[in-house]
């Protein structure tokens, strides 16, 4: 079935013209797109820049840079390095703009200017901005940034204390500095933001903590809050208006949704943060956006859809009103968070072009969705799980293996996959020329067990143990290619541990990823087969980038640094550093630190 | 400037010595802070083993925290059980070996693994987001919390992790 897909794959490529012209890349070879198929936002300005957190607003993950190719990349080497200074997890990826890289440490969210034109990379400077210590003991999973967005010479990013800054891009001089989330409650901030028409969107973290969850919009140049919706709770709050139209339960057009689906108030703890992506569609106007899970994970304590929690949602930009809403897990009882990318791209799907977007969902299936309207076009199972049996098209709900619903007072055993997800916050990549996606993605299965938990602000609202083992096969994760137009998996390189670090696609046919006992490495994009490697200093869980430097070369840029919840929580026993706290080796993921430990590292390689 | 906080902390905590050791207490309310004059604080200061004396002096002659519940097995089992209800094992791991905070079971502490500091840690908090339990729980029930995180550490100290064989051999000391 691989050959035959990738077969066909290779037959329709052809020397089809792009809508827009793609940045000239050095080298460059003739734009070679799959029929029908276009990043719906491509990145735009000067070429060899990455300015969007994501690539671009689409979330593709995908570079125009083609001078790395299957031919030659095993003749990529590390070019130069730079300690951020800061342990821990390092998700996100740095910027590039001009000639300058800009780089974000997990707390205390340090931000650096690095000078690409000068030999060593200087620092143009370094901003340390006030950020409370409270902070690293509310946030749930590890103390991590996600990355800074770009606009009008301004880099903008969250501090985890809950506050959003702005920094002249040029100067480093802090700009503005606004509290966006509350700390006391347990709110904290971890996401990239994505600026959109002289806004800043930014979403909250705290799922575990008994939180709100909220995404807002600052005005870039005053840092003035513009709106702000609620994900739960009555209408008003969540923005939903009359130009809702959920594709699902249209015949339900009950006031209230948002708060009615849950028992009572529970609604006002019951989490639906936004921690993960964000992506913008400038022809419909809408910025879309997942939840996390609802809290607590012990569902006997919110009966009910519990919306708008583990969801993917559509907002107007300018107004953040909800304009579609789609849970892929209604009443999650397995940490299952949609706040995975949705990435945003037209496809040729049964003999037409659908503005899709493609979400692969933390539950195990990949969602292939109409962007416009919310409608599942097709989904399947991108890992190996069995606590559903399949998605209903007709109703959009996944169909429930009942051997695997956890309920409090019963340990439910070997649910696939475990909470971490099928995929979780390492995210996909999207080629235009191959009309592929790269997934990074894990294999783990949990014993659940939920039970009773009292709200008590500032303290976790879990309910629930969920330990994790390797799930059918004995690897604990893969890296895979996955055509979206049928939903089946094209190729994957099975990897000892979960792949937390996210995916990188080129128009040389070379996807970069990065690995939890800190390989660094090139495959084939048609193929799948590694053609090159390299050890770097901690295991990595950052998203590569790609960008031109001013020499003219193509560079690919990592951070290594392993954390997060992968390698915080669940990995053990890293970290040499603190003399107080010598954890127990991690029986999920056995002799991870017998391959890495803690490091905050940038490397870039070239050829 | 730390200080005259843990003075008025202590002081609260001494006036409420006495509850009943095993029931798993309601938080209580809210108490109004008073302010503490120096007059209060003669001969009150806490008496910590680990803590550094200017000087080389010996332990500054004061208070000693002592857990009423020491060496009694009830207060672990009781203590395990709060260790739950006040959602601990959320940050600190279900075993206490960590999660979002650190292991209380590594031999290891960051702020001073006798009673008293423990006791401390816990009723003042520390800075990077442990909370102040004193404020919500009885003194009783911090003195349970106690016993219960010092009966965690037993034997679970590792110093050296080989990775020469199929299994990783830890040692301790």
């Amino acid at each position: 079935m691989c050959r035959a897909t990738l077969a066909l794959a290779v037959l329709i490529v052809a020397g089809c013209s792009r809508d827009s012209a793609p940045p000239a890349a050095a080298n460059g070879s003739p734009a070679r797109t799959v029929a029908g198929t276009r990043i719906a936002a491509p990145r735009t300005g000067p070429a060899g820049e990455w300015n969007v957190p994501a690539g671009d607003n689409s979330s593709s993950r995908y570079s125009e840079l083609d001078q790395v190719t299957t031919a030659n990349a095993k003749n990529l080497h590390a070019a130069w390095t730079f300690s951020t200074g800061v342990l821990r997890g390092h998700e996100g990826q740095p910027l590039v703009i001009g000639n300058t890289m800009y780089v974000v440490t997990p707390y205390p969210n340090v931000s650096y200017a690095l000078d690409l034109t000068t030999e060593g990379q200087p620092l143009k400077w370094k901003v340390r901005p006030e950020n409370a210590q409270t902070a690293v003991g509310l946030a749930c999973c590890d103390v991590v940034n996600r990355g800074a967005a770009y606009a009008n010479g301004k880099i903008f990013y969250n501090l985890l204390d809950g506050h959003t800054v702005a920094v002249d891009a040029a100067t480093g001089k802090l700009l503005w500095r606004t509290q966006m989330g509350n700390l006391a409650k347990g709110e904290t901030m971890t996401m990239a933001p994505l600026v959109v028409k002289g806004k800043v969107i930014v979403g909250s973290s705290g799922g575990e903590m008994g939180v709100r969850g909220w995404i807002a919009a600052i005005d870039v140049v005053s840092g003035k809050e513009v709106w702000r919706a609620y994900n739960i709770g009555p209408d008003a709050d969540i923005k939903v208006g009359p130009r809702f139209k959920p594709f699902y339960g249209k015949a339900d057009t009950s006031a209230n949704q948002g708060a009615t689906s849950w028992p009572a108030n529970t609604w006002q703890q019951g989490g639906a943060t936004v921690w993960g992506w964000l992506s913008y569609d400038p022809a419909l106007n809408l910025v879309y956006h997942g939840t996390s899970n609802p809290g607590p994970w012990n569902g006997k304590q919110r009966p009910g859809d519990n919306k708008w929690s583990a969801a993917i949602i559509a907002r107007d930009a300018d107004t953040g009103e909800m304009i579609w809403a789609f849970q892929p897990t209604p009443h999650d009882v397995w940490d299952y968070d949609a706040v995975n990318e949705n990435i945003l791209v037209d496809l040729p799907i049964a003999g037409t072009t659908r503005k899709a977007l493609v979400h692969f969902d933390r539950n195990g299936f990949a969602y292939t969705m109409d962007r416009a309207t919310g409608e599942v076009i097709l989904a399947k199972p991108f890992v190996p799980m069995n606590w559903s049996t399949g998605v209903d098209l007709v109703t959009g709900r996944p169909t429930l293996n009942a051997e695997k619903v956890p309920f409090q007072g019963k340990k439910v055993k070997f649910i696939c996959p475990s909470l971490e997800g099928g995929k979780n916050q390492q995210p996909a990549a999207f080629s235009p020329a191959t009309g592929l996606f790269y997934v990074p993605t894990n294999n783990l299965c949990m014993d659940f067990e939920a039970r009773e938990v009292s709200y008590i602000p500032g303290t976790p609202y879990i309910g629930g143990n969920a330990p994790e083992v390797a799930g059918p096969g004995g690897y604990r994760g893969e890296f895979i290619a996955w055509d979206a137009t049928t939903g089946r998996k094209v190729w994957g390189i099975k990897e000892p541990y979960p792949v937390w670090g996210g995916a990188l696609a080129t128009k040389g046919d070379v996807v970069f990823y990065g690995t939890l006992d800190g390989w660094f490495k090139a495959a084939d994009a048609r193929t799948g087969a590694v053609l090159w490697k390299f050890k770097v200093g901690s295991g990595v869980v950052g998203n590569p980038i790609a960008y031109l430097g001013p020499d003219g070369k193509q560079y690919i840029a990592v951070y290594a640094g392993i954390g997060g919840d992968m390698g915080l929580l669940i990995a053990g026993d890293v970290a040499a550093n603190l003399p107080y706290d010598v954890r127990e080796r991690g029986s999920t993921l056995p002799d991870i630190a017998r391959w890495t430990s803690w490091g905050g590292m940038l490397f870039v390689f070239s050829l | 400037m730390i200080r005259p906080v843990v003075l008025a902390l202590f002081a609260l905590a001494m006036a409420e010595a006495c509850r009943d050791s095993h029931a798993e207490v309601p938080p209580r309310a809210a108490q109004a802070p008073r302010a503490v004059s120096a007059q209060d604080l003669a001969g009150r200061f806490v008496s910590h083993g680990e803590h550094i004396q200017p000087g080389m002096m010996k332990p500054f002659a004061g208070l000693t925290l002592v857990n009423p519940h020491e060496g009694d097995a009830k207060a672990v089992e009781t203590g395990g059980k709060l260790f739950i209800s006040y959602n601990c094992i959320d940050c600190h791991g279900a075993d206490g070996s960590g999660a979002m905070g650190p292991s209380l079971a590594d031999g290891r502490w960051h702020f001073g693994g006798q009673p008293a500091a423990v006791f401390e840690s816990i009723y003042q908090g520390r800075p990077e987001g442990m909370p102040a339990w004193g404020s919500l729980i009885s003194e009783d029930q911090v003195w349970l919390l106690v016993s219960y995180v010092r009966s965690l550490e037993k034997n679970k100290d590792v110093t050296t992790e080989n990775f020469g064989g199929k299994t990783v051999e830890r040692t301790g000391h």
